[in-house]
């Protein structure tokens, strides 16, 4: 029987680390309603809703879309926190 | 934008309408047919009811979307989101596990009720062949990224 690696096809939402991000409260502040971005990014409303209660992690790519859209770079964005008991070589 | 093509989509469904009105009239007029005469009707009843079914509701799917670009355009988004994507590549990764687990316990439970021998044979072909594929992905994924 073949055993089908999860972690290594759907890196998401099970590791230790996790990444965080400001994107609520950038769009917030920049008075940006989630229909407006999700329609700009060409990306489903539910998933700018994802996205910001930290279900899920964008691809790069459209966290490169996210941070031009904004007029930023990735790591004002999103934050990276490695899980503690993770030792990096 | 995508291009919305109707007049295809309906010449095949009229196709479709034509093979099923022919399986129609078959199964009317040779009642007592033998060999292939007489399954052949019912194999052009349901490739006649599929191509008229498939193609009509895209024939009408795109006219549709011909109609209401902006209706059009959030489809085209919703079809390629990513989250949607991993969400339906995750859910087809589970079925998957699940129709392996199911299928093997069918091909034990056939082989233990002492179905005819081509029959498991036939299951087992198209089980090694779903597997294989797996292994065939699996290695040319690891190739390619």
């Amino acid at each position: 029987m073949l055993y089908f690696e999860w972690k290594a096809y759907f890196p998401f939402g099970t590791g230790g680390d996790v990444v965080k991000n400001r994107l609520e409260e950038i769009r917030k502040q920049k008075g940006i309603r989630q229909e407006k971005l999700a329609t700009d990014l060409e990306v489903s409303r539910q998933t700018i809703g994802s996205l910001e209660n930290g279900r899920y992690n964008p691809s790069i790519i459209l966290a490169f879309k996210i941070a031009r859209y904004f007029g930023m770079s990735i790591e004002e964005i999103f934050i990276y926190e490695e899980d503690e008991g993770n030792e990096t070589i | 934008m995508k291009q919305y093509k109707i007049m295809r989509y309906i010449i095949f469904a009229i196709i479709g309408f034509i093979i099923l009105g022919t399986g129609l009239v078959l199964i009317k007029l040779l009642p007592d047919a033998e060999g292939i005469l007489k399954t052949l009707p019912y194999i052009c009843v349901g490739l006649g009811s599929g191509l008229l079914g498939g193609n009509l509701g895209t024939a009408i799917k795109n006219w549709f979307a011909l109609k209401n670009p902006q209706i059009a355009k959030q489809v085209e988004i919703e079809e390629k989101d990513e989250r949607n994507r991993s969400i339906s590549d995750r859910a087809k990764a589970k079925a998957y596990d699940l129709m392996i687990y199911t299928y093997s316990s069918i091909l034990l439970a056939f082989a233990l009720m002492g179905v005819e021998l081509y029959v498991v044979l036939t299951l087992v072909a198209v089980y090694l062949f779903i597997v294989s594929t797996n292994v065939y992905y699996l290695i040319k994924y690891h190739k390619e990224v």
